[in-house]
């Protein structure tokens, strides 16, 4: 007869494989999913721009996004073969500009949403596995960040701390976007908590720590992922308005940043080809994670396949 | 359980939110910069001026009683003098805030009712060509980047041809001409209204749509449904009197909670269009450095989404009868 | 005449993965005044059967043969308009208690208002109360609770205010389906004693719908025995109780409690019921049935009398 110890250890490797194989499984059904492909293709495709953003500067330094000077031009110009998106009112190359922004959305995108997803995660499992107190304490607090319009809270700090970095940036957004992710995984965690395996692991005399981490957290992982996705637009799109309305980091260029120069030197009736990239580029991004969301909310929810196939 | 305890239950909550957000910002302010001095008071005052506010504002007291201070200044309504306006700040925020609410309110309800309404209709039709090709538009435009799909507006509208106005809430000439009649004016706000909620409109009438079609397709699965349909009701009546209202509780609940979201992209479209609102002002003044108004008008706009917050809590409650009773 | 009667009905659902023969050629009359019952597992067809009457089929459904006739009336040639018009006013469903049969955001009164006005645009509000009133007090609910809403009443109140809502156009014949499943065994009594008062004394044809015996045996004239989709056995209560003649119905005798004789031990029927994409052949119950013939598994057994009023689908009929 297995002792509960073992009975404890053996289903906490179940957990592990459990997650590991339920991964392959996933993936091959999200491969399925055109939503999800397309999505995915159009990340790869802005991936492989902010990789691309540090070759122009290599081929020639007029090419540089903020510190480019071409002799020739000083003004904005429309495309040609020497800019192939033009330039912009100090002559500095658009399409130059344009990769450095995706490199900079995606290293604060995915930073800020990580951030805040670790966070949530953390929030959400202590307050879902201890309940009492701690729950009602820390689910006040995120009622109460997420009331606040981030956007003007950043604003609002900004005033008082002057001109934000892109990391502190990165790490308001996160204690801003916290919020949201921890309801979900503190109503995940309430359901995990009455599961046999958990039952089991502490009869086995668990200590709380082991039993959140290797038991429930690999459970509560997929739908952190998937708060991820959503989170990454969110921080992309306040970066972007920040930088728009004035307050982006000024030692680098930003999608947001883009429009705020056609916008504020007059340019946005006369040059098209230095309006129209950036805008798209944000959309197109907001619009690959908000189909690689819905895929993989298809893909860790059965519901919602089963009902294609029975129409 | 009924709508008086519920509403008071909830004014309670707002208030001590709103406390805790008022003392949030009372630490950020005086901790941050150095001087406490230059939070209420700027170079270009005059002594008399420096002293009457280090006064109201207890800057020479110990920290605790500037806390109380700044709590009864709050009820007075007493915010202190706008570096940039040099003007009392609560004048100029009293001023903004019915141009806010008029713009964000009207705008809200446009979209959520045309949202609602669409999405009612998609999840009838589903599967046609309307509702493909209504998703997907409702989908592209949810996915635009507000202040860019504000640009190309002004441009393509306002610009190219030339049918509205490209910024500020009323033309100058109508008002100050004294023949003109409140008609006048009034249509002439409406013009310049137009494209503001244009781009409020059309970012965010397609999140409520696509939920609403979503809440739908699974409200008609409910059994009230087949009930519905077994009393012999005719096809419309079931929809709209009892799917529909059903359908759009959760769709109420998410503009409940999308609403710190909405705010950011009003305050994104008055800066760009220039509408005398709440949000260009805290825009404007946190660019000025101007910290008194930016104070204010952060508070002004929180006090403003509570409010809303709970004006949705109220319009769920009389929606959903499980509530109320 | 006979209020409702079933012709060879056949209907089938064709699904991303096959086609599935639910109901296959039954034939059954309900009579004037009569409570007949339909009893079968879950899966049996006994709902579709239900749904196939009131025109409610979903849009993947095929009633591929068949007639159903109210009153001479053939309800399969009708249109949807049509169809519309004759429900609730000719046949009324009431729906099982654990559903969600009422809608929540309107009040109980309403809902029965709603039905009653469906049909008869010009009631005037006064009759309309009238009958509200009425009608509450046939399946005993207090008027005054007509303004609540659903989720104020109690799962007892909610079947009776369903029932109140089904006879508020004074249909001709009533679907009772599953109406004691999730109630507690004495509201279930006093919902049946209701039903069946309601039928002795309006003269109401009640189709009830179980997979409860003891709720057939307690309400119903006659009854059907329903198997993988086709009827196995139909005839007099309490005759097919005592005398059960089709394998099946006597499996579903030994594995159901008796209050009153000898203890007998329970016994299930071995097996499962056939895949109803790919049904046997021959006789559907054959894989299960201790008394196989030789003809059993590959001929579709035929439907006969075989005592007056006692009709049964085997090969072995003839008693």
């Amino acid at each position: 007869m297995a002792s509960s110890r073992e009975i404890g250890k053996e289903r906490s490797l179940g957990g592990r494989a459990h997650f590991l194989r339920h991964l392959g499984e996933n993936w091959a059904i999200y491969r399925k999913n055109p939503m999800g492909m397309g999505g995915l293709g159009l990340l790869v495709l802005f991936g492989l721009m902010a990789l691309a953003s540090f070759i122009p500067p290599l081929l020639d330094p007029m090419y540089h996004p903020m510190s480019g000077v071409d002799p020739e031009i000083d003004t904005s110009v429309g495309p040609s073969a020497r800019h192939l998106l033009g330039t912009d009112f100090m002559g500095r190359d658009i399409l130059s500009q344009l990769l450095t922004g995706a490199r900079v959305a995606l290293l604060i995108g995915v930073s800020a949403a990580f951030m805040a997803v670790a966070i949530g995660t953390m929030v959400g499992m202590v307050a879902g596995y201890f309940g009492g107190i701690v729950d009602t304490l820390l689910m006040r607090l995120a009622d109460i960040v997420m009331v606040l319009p981030g956007l003007l809270v950043i604003l609002i700090l900004s005033s008082v701390a002057g001109q934000l970095s892109i990391w502190n940036l990165v790490l308001i957004i996160a204690l801003l976007k916290w919020a949201g992710v921890s309801r979900i995984i503190r109503s995940q965690t309430l359901s995990l908590k009455v599961r046999p395996y958990v039952e089991a692991a502490r009869v086995a005399g668990a200590s709380h720590t082991r039993i959140m981490f290797r038991h429930m957290l690999p459970n509560v992982l997929p739908l952190s992922f998937l708060y991820m996705t959503f989170g990454v637009t969110s921080a992309i799109l306040i970066e972007a308005s920040l930088s728009f309305l004035g307050f982006g980091d000024p030692s680098t260029v930003s999608w947001g940043m883009m429009l705020q120069w056609v916008w504020k030197t007059g340019h946005m009736f006369k040059a098209p080809y230095w309006l129209l990239p950036p805008g798209i580029c944000i959309s197109l991004i907001t619009l690959a994670f908000y189909l690689i969301g819905r895929a993989m909310d298809e893909v860790l929810n059965p519901r919602l396949r089963k009902e294609v196939l029975e129409q | 359980m009924n709508l008086r305890k519920f509403l008071l239950v909830r004014s309670g909550q707002i208030v001590v939110t709103f406390w805790i957000i008022l003392t949030l910002l009372f630490v950020l302010f005086r901790l941050a910069p150095s001087d406490p001095l230059s939070v209420v008071a700027d170079s270009l005052m005059s002594e008399e001026e420096i002293q009457i506010l280090k006064a109201q504002f207890g800057l020479d007291e110990p920290l605790h009683r500037q806390y109380l201070l700044y709590l009864w200044n709050f009820i007075r309504g007493e915010f202190g003098i706008s570096f940039h306006y040099r003007q009392p700040v609560v004048e100029i925020l009293g001023d903004r805030l019915p141009k806010t609410a008029l713009l964000f309110t009207t705008a809200t309800i446009l979209y959520a009712l045309a949202g609602i309404s669409l999405g009612k209709i998609l999840a009838w039709y589903r599967g046609s060509l309307l509702d493909s090709g209504m998703s997907f538009l409702g989908l592209l435009t949810h996915t635009f980047f507000l202040p860019w799909l504000a640009l190309l507006l002004v441009w393509v509208f306002g610009y190219k041809l030339g049918w509205f106005p490209l910024s500020g809430m009323i033309s100058p000439e109508i008002w100050l001409d004294p023949e003109s009649g409140f008609l006048a004016k009034f249509l002439d706000v409406l013009h310049h209204m137009a494209l503001p909620m244009g781009v409020l409109f059309l970012t965010h009438f397609g999140g409520y749509m696509l939920v609403m079609r979503t809440t739908m397709l699974e409200t008609l699965r409910e059994d009230y449904i087949l009930t519905a349909r077994a009393k012999g009701l005719p096809e419309k009546v079931i929809r709209n009197r009892h799917a529909a209202p059903n359908a759009s509780l959760p769709v109420v609940t998410s503009l409940g909670l999308s609403l710190a979201f909405s705010i950011n992209g009003g305050a994104l479209t008055e800066t760009i269009f220039s509408w005398p609102g709440l949000g260009r002002e805290l825009v404007a003044s946190v660019a000025h450095g101007d910290y008194p108004l930016a104070q204010a008008a952060f508070l002004f706009i929180a006090a403003f989404v509570l409010v809303a917050n709970l004006v949705v809590d109220v319009i769920y409650a009389y929606l959903d009868p499980r509530i109320r009773y | 005449m006979n209020v409702l009667e079933v012709k060879d009905l056949t209907v089938q659902y064709l699904t991303s993965r096959g086609r599935v023969h639910a109901v296959e050629g039954i034939s059954w009359e309900l009579r004037q005044a009569e409570a007949l019952g339909i009893v079968g597992e879950s899966g049996c067809g006994k709902t579709t059967v239900a749904m196939a009457i009131m025109g409610l089929l979903p849009s993947n459904a095929q009633v591929v043969e068949g007639k159903i006739l109210l009153e001479g009336r053939d309800l399969l040639l009708l249109d949807a308009e049509e169809m519309r018009t004759i429900r609730w006013k000719r046949i009324a469903m009431v729906f099982q208690a654990a559903m969600n049969a009422l809608n929540p955001v309107h009040r109980v009164g309403d809902q029965i208002l709603e039905a009653m006005m469906a049909h008869d645009g010009e009631l005037s509000e006064k009759e309309a109360q009238r009958r509200l009133e009425e009608l509450c007090a046939m399946v005993g609910l207090d008027p005054r609770r007509m303004k609540d809403y659903p989720h104020q009443f109690s799962g007892g109140m909610r079947q009776r205010a369903v029932i109140a809502m089904a006879l508020a156009c004074n249909p001709t014949m009533l679907i009772a389906d599953e109406p004691t499943t999730a109630l507690d065994v004495m509201v279930a009594d006093q919902i049946l004693g209701q039903l069946r008062r309601l039928q002795l004394e309006m003269g109401l044809a009640i189709l009830y719908i179980s997979h409860d015996i003891s709720v057939i045996a307690r309400s119903c004239d006659r009854m059907g025995v329903m198997y993988a989709g086709q009827m196995v056995e139909l005839g007099d209560t309490d005759e097919i109780l005592d005398r059960p003649l089709h394998p099946y119905t006597r499996g579903l005798m030994r594995s159901y409690p008796k209050l009153r004789g000898p203890k007998t031990k329970l016994e299930p029927i071995p097996g499962e019921p056939p895949n109803l994409m790919d049904p046997p052949p021959g006789c559907r119950f054959c894989p299960r049935c201790p008394d196989k013939g030789a003809s059993c598994p590959t001929e579709r057994p035929p439907w006969i009398q075989a005592k007056e009023g006692h009709w049964v689908l085997c090969h072995k009929g003839e008693v």
